[in-house]
């Protein structure tokens, strides 16, 4: 059954991207269906856990002295993931069917959905670090292939190349922490793992290896879920088109960092585990502070997804796995409704001022009203904004309330400059409230901008787009998490992973963070009509990774200034040194001719002439007059008895 | 069972070379149809002996064949002896494999040569007899003699069939493996001094030398006061003369491999080359360095490769570094990839010098990989060479538009040779690189270092991909808008089945594991 799960996306792929445009009329729904059937089998597996299949193992590769082995393994944190991924996929591809209806393409679209679903869940129930490694190349592809869907808009093709290259540099760091777990622990099956680490952990000399290991493979979670220094990639995938920024840049493909962490945090060493919380709120800190200045609707999403997973990733650190898991879960839900309300209000607005050229339809100050031309979307937005900004009664508050009492525990036990970090999570909170209500005002409420209403009224909006919007906006509600609107300790996921308290602080935080929310919201709505536009901090000393770059200047040119001097170096100094070599010997071999033509050559023409000149000398004794050869001879035979004679 | 399998292998092509030149001039069109015919027949033969290597069989290797060739006798210094000698194991099977489906590939894509198709197609066969005789000798100086037959051939073919600065990069690349021979040689003449035939030397009671690699292999066949003795302390120029002697066959091969900095020949070779002889020339000529370490180098002086195991790892480390700063710097698509092999050959050092199971077999794995997969790349240049003369990046942009199938091809190229798993390429960096984790002989950091090269591949092959492929379509030549066509069918006859042996090696390396194990867990012995 698990091959199952992992087959129907992949026969999804193969058969899309095989039968090419003409499965353009059907691509949609045909995807849509092969995820709800995963979905019904996850739901199963979920439902069902006594059921749950087996673990598979294949043998991969065998040498004489190791076993190199892929397993898949389904557990409890697994099949949670299944069904995120499962629902949150098949709404997307739903509202795709229509957001996408225009698009010669559109086959190919689904098919690298279906591509990334693949991917997507081989990560999920990867049994070691090794076959994780494969999904996790895999989910890159999709998404490079997603974010340049469309092809021939350079800016995406731009940003799809970055994000790329910037998870490779995570993933090189993650590649060289699954050899060197190789090289101590001999397997990376979590299963084995575990009672190694254990053991490990035991021996002091032994710390600074687990240290570098839980730092390296950590590396993987920094590319993949967009935490400093890697993040730059995140804002720029919003080139990509809008459902593929829900589906990936917010619910699952970043989510896949934070489920890495959970699956690895057996192995974290203290030291490891200091260091991450210090990534993620550092992350958490400066994706929310940049929202803030955004005009470009999508893109302040994708800032709010970097500050959340910035959260997710202190929750880790600090030891809250369950909690951090928790917001992984809400946010997945609430994240990629308000993604797909942005993409039904960018369908909207594009499709009004098609006509009208360098019309931006993302900017959030070319907007307002758009609360009577998409009720609907106002509704759901409305839901998932509230969940996003942390208000009570939605299940945002909930999960962001487990890890914040969580930071704060950790953070009594530490004392000192500990406490500053509950306190910048309780301040990035505050200015998450505050960007979300003025995209709230400036897309909604405040008076029309360029937007002609008398037109608007008209447009409707199809069923496919408006059920995943409603199903989203209402799981952002708390009651299906936790009957309790101020405490998820009590609700179901946390009974699954037997984790029955969210920490002692939780009253202080409750009160703390509602006080934040609402402030930050009411300041936030009330300042939504001035506008940011001071322009983001820069820091020089950093090579443009993690800031807003214009088109082509990236990492890949000041990398390119350098290969070319290397390579410059390579013509000048190693070919040219061969060249001189080649030189020098063309010269050494003229000389060489020089004195060949003179000394070696002449002393042959010198000994040529020698011999002519004593045959010339000689000939004369050859005059053909038997006589004198008599002479000779005799002359010849006297000296012969004269000299044995003597 | 055929008998004499080997020597089929390498004189079938010689046979065909002869052919081609019996038939008149007339017959151009026989000449390609020849050369496809003797190169299917090349894949077949080695298909039968994929089909009849026993892998778990004890021998080390099968399908001997020895004939005594020269024997004289050399009066103090004992009797000469060089043997026909062939026979194969682990380490050369996939290696014979990898030269009959290049040779067959660039057969295909020779179809575009027209002029001078006789000298093309006869020296073509003649590269490939060579190039396989290199791989099956288990003499040395038979190993030698096809080692340096090769050079021929493929001279010519660059040097004639080649593009405008073909005379300095057909002699750049002659006389930098010339000068590598000599080295080589200098070494095979100081061994066959010391080392001995055991058998033939107690028949006959008297010191008999041998080329025989087999033997040479084995410490205790060296005479005790030769020069190149283990037990020996004769030095030259203040360096024990094994390992001069090791340096000197590693400048040899290195040149071969390429290895930084003994490159230079490569990308000039490959900018001037026609394409097919492009694609022979990374797909199997650099594997014969690579084999050349593996067969003759590491064996005949394990001391020395355990010694100098760091230098050897830092020089394949510098290779992928190097190489892959350089590949980002080019314009010229064919010197891209010339530098990107240049830093793919880097893994096999590594994983050579790493001296553990997985990184040997990782190398062995790296250079079946790199040689599907160079040759599909070059292939690809060539398609677009074809229509337009033209392989500059900035001359194209949005190509997919135009060509979509080719388009697609190229990207799974690319994203094979950046080391997507699933792909090949994946798997022998992989295992390269663990190699160099696991062992004992290279520190940590250096292996870390190697894997800036699988950044820079991403950077550089999906950088040319989107400035070549992706955006709105323009060509800098107007006339070049109706040129670019897609594939042919004789084009995607030559691409899809290199691309979907690449998938399937990645995802089952197995294949090529299973043959490599055995040889190499026992080859591995004599460095611990």
């Amino acid at each position: 059954m698990l091959s199952l799960l992992l087959l129907l996306p992949f026969l999804g792929f193969v058969v899309l991207f095989g039968i090419g445009q003409r499965g353009n009329s059907w691509a949609g729904w045909l995807a849509a269906a092969t995820t709800l059937a995963g979905f019904m089998v996850s739901v199963s597996f979920f439902l069902w856990p006594d059921n749950q299949p087996k673990n598979l193992v294949f043998e991969w590769v065998t040498l004489s002295n190791q076993n190199f082995t892929l397993s898949f393994q389904l557990d409890k944190l697994g099949s949670l993931m299944l069904l995120v991924v499962h629902f949150v996929a098949f709404l997307v591809q739903l509202f795709s069917i229509d957001y996408m209806r225009h698009d010669p393409n559109r086959w190919r679209y689904f098919a690298f959905l279906q591509l990334f679903i693949f991917a997507m869940l081989g990560i999920v129930l990867a049994g070691n670090l090794l076959l994780m490694y494969v999904f996790w190349e895999l989910v890159g592809l999709a998404s490079y292939l997603l974010i340049g869907f469309w092809t021939e808009k350079p800016r995406a093709v731009w940003a799809a190349k970055k994000a790329f290259i910037l998870n490779r540099i995570g993933d090189a760091g993650f590649l060289i922490g699954i050899l060197l777990l190789f090289h101590y622990a001999k397997t990376t099956d979590f299963a084995e793992l575990q009672p190694l680490v254990a053991y490990t952990l035991q021996l002091e000399e032994r710390t600074f290896s687990l240290t570098l290991v839980g730092l390296l493979l950590f590396c993987g979670c920094v590319g993949k879920s967009a935490q400093w220094p890697l993040s730059g990639w995140l804002p720029d995938a919003m080139e990509g088109p809008t459902p593929v920024s829900a589906l990936i840049h917010a619910a699952t493909m970043v989510a896949a960092g934070i489920f890495l962490l959970a699956r690895i945090h057996f192995l974290l060493t203290p030291t490891a585990l200091l260091v991450i919380t210090i990534i993620g709120t550092i992350t958490m800190l400066l994706g929310a502070y940049r929202a803030v200045f955004q005009t470009d609707i999508k893109k302040l999403l994708a800032y709010s997804t970097i500050s959340q997973l910035g959260l997710m990733v202190l929750g880790m650190g600090i030891n809250a796995p369950v909690a951090s898991l928790f917001h992984l879960f809400t946010h997945a839900f609430f994240k990629a409704g308000l993604f797909l309300c942005a993409g039904a209000v960018i369908h909207y607005v594009s499709h009004q001022e098609n006509n009208k050229p360098d019309f931006d339809a993302q900017d959030m100050r070319q907007m307002g009203g758009l609360r009577q031309a998409l009720p609907l979307v106002f509704v759901c937005y409305t839901f998932c904004a509230a969940a996003l900004a942390g208000l009570p009664l939605f299940s945002g508050f909930l999960s962001k309330d487990a890890i914040l009492s969580a930071v704060l525990g950790w953070a009594s036990q530490r004392g000192g400059l500990a406490y500053l970090i509950p306190a910048l999570g309780l301040f990035s909170a505050g200015l998450t409230a505050f960007y979300v209500a003025r995209q709230w005002r400036l897309v909604f409420l405040k008076k029309p901008q360029t937007i002609d209403l008398e037109v608007n009224n008209k447009q409707k909006t199809h069923f496919v787009i408006q059920l995943p919007l409603v199903l989203l906006a209402a799981l952002s509600v708390f009651v299906w998490f936790s009957f309790n609107p101020f405490d998820a300790s009590a609700g179901w996921f946390f009974g699954i992973f037997s984790e029955k308290t969210t920490g002692d602080f939780h009253e202080i935080v409750a009160v703390a963070s509602v006080l934040v929310a609402v402030g930050g919201g009411v300041f936030g709505y009330r300042t939504a009509y001035q506008t940011f536009e001071k322009p983001l901090p820069d820091w020089g000393f950093w090579p443009s990774f993690d800031k807003q770059t214009p088109n082509q200047a990236f990492i890949i040119p000041s990398f390119r200034a350098f290969a070319q001097r290397l390579h410059y170096f390579d013509q000048r100094v190693i070919d040219l040194t061969i060249n001189g070599l080649g030189y020098v010997g063309v010269i050494g071999a003229h000389v060489l001719a020089r004195f060949e033509h003179i000394f070696v050559d002449g002393s042959v023409n010198a000994l040529a002439w020698l011999a002519q000149f004593a045959g010339n000398r000689t000939r004369s004794l050859q005059n053909g007059q038997i006589q004198s050869y008599f002479v000779v001879a005799l002359l010849g035979l006297i000296g012969f008895i004269i000299w044995f004679s003597t | 069972m055929i008998p004499s399998l080997l020597s089929f292998l390498i004189f079938l092509p010689l046979v065909g070379a002869l052919v081609i030149l019996l038939i008149p001039n007339a017959q151009k069109s026989a000449f390609k149809w020849i050369t496809l015919a003797f190169c299917a027949a090349e894949l077949v033969l080695c298909g039968v002996l994929y089909g009849q290597y026993q892998i778990n069989s004890a021998l080390q290797y099968q399908f001997l064949e020895k004939a005594d060739w020269i024997t004289l006798s050399l009066g103090s210094l004992g009797t000469l002896s060089i043997d026909y000698l062939l026979g194969i194991d682990g380490i050369s099977l996939p290696l014979v494999l990898l030269t009959a489906i290049v040779m067959l590939v660039g057969a295909i894509s020779s179809w575009t040569i027209e002029s001078r198709p006789k000298a093309y197609f006869s020296l073509y066969l003649l590269l490939t007899s060579s190039v396989m005789g290199c791989f099956l000798a288990l003499d040395f100086f038979l190993f030698f003699l096809f080692f340096e037959f090769m050079l021929l051939p493929m001279y010519f073919l660059i040097g004639l069939w080649g593009g405008p600065r073909r005379e300095y990069a057909s002699l750049k690349f002659f006389l930098y493996t010339l000068t590598g021979s000599i080295l080589i040689l200098i070494v095979m003449i100081a061994l066959y001094l010391s080392g001995i035939d055991p058998v033939e030397s107690m028949a006959t009671q008297s010191i008999v030398h041998t080329f025989d690699l087999r033997y040479l292999a084995n410490g205790h066949n060296y005479l005790p006061d030769s020069i190149l003795s283990p037990t020996g302390e004769v030095e030259i120029l203040g360096l024990p003369s094994r390992m001069l002697a090791f340096w000197l066959l590693f400048i040899g091969f290195a040149i071969k491999l390429p290895v930084v900095p003994l490159h230079t020949w490569l990308p000039d070779a490959h900018v001037e080359a026609p394409t097919p002889v492009s694609v022979v020339l990374a797909g199997v000529l650099l594997k014969i360095g690579g084999y050349g370490f593996l067969r003759i180098a590491y064996p005949l002086f394990p001391d020395a490769a355990n010694e100098y195991a760091f230098v050897l790892g830092a020089l394949g480390v510098l290779s992928i570094v190097y190489g892959g700063f350089n590949a980002l710097a080019q314009n010229d698509l064919k010197k891209m990839i010339a530098y990107s092999s240049v830093s793919h050959m880097g893994f096999v050092l590594l994983g050579l010098a790493s001296l553990t199971t997985e990184g040997v077999n990782g190398a062995v794995y790296q250079m079946v990989s790199h040689g599907i997969l160079s040759a599909l790349l070059f292939l690809l240049v060539g398609v677009l060479y074809d229509r337009t003369h033209n392989r500059f990046v900035d001359n194209y942009r949005g190509l997919l538009i135009k060509m979509p199938l080719f388009a697609v091809m190229t990207g799974m190229a690319f994203f094979a040779s950046l080391g997507l798993p699933g792909f090949s390429g994946f798997v022998g960096e992989l295992f390269t690189l663990m190699g160099g984790f696991q062992s004992k002989v290279l520190p940590f950091w250096l292996s870390a270092t190697a894997t800036l090269g699988i950044v820079l591949a991403a950077g550089y092959f999906l950088w040319t991909f989107q400035r070549m492929f992706l955006g709105p379509f323009w060509a800098k030549k107007s006339q070049d808008l109706l040129l670019l066509t897609d594939l042919t069918l004789r084009e995607k006859i030559m691409l899809v089945p290199l691309a979907l042996l690449a998938l399937l090696l990645g995802i089952f390396p197995n294949l090529i594991f299973n043959l490599s194990d055995k040889t190499i867990s026992v080859w591995i012995k004599i460095f611990e």
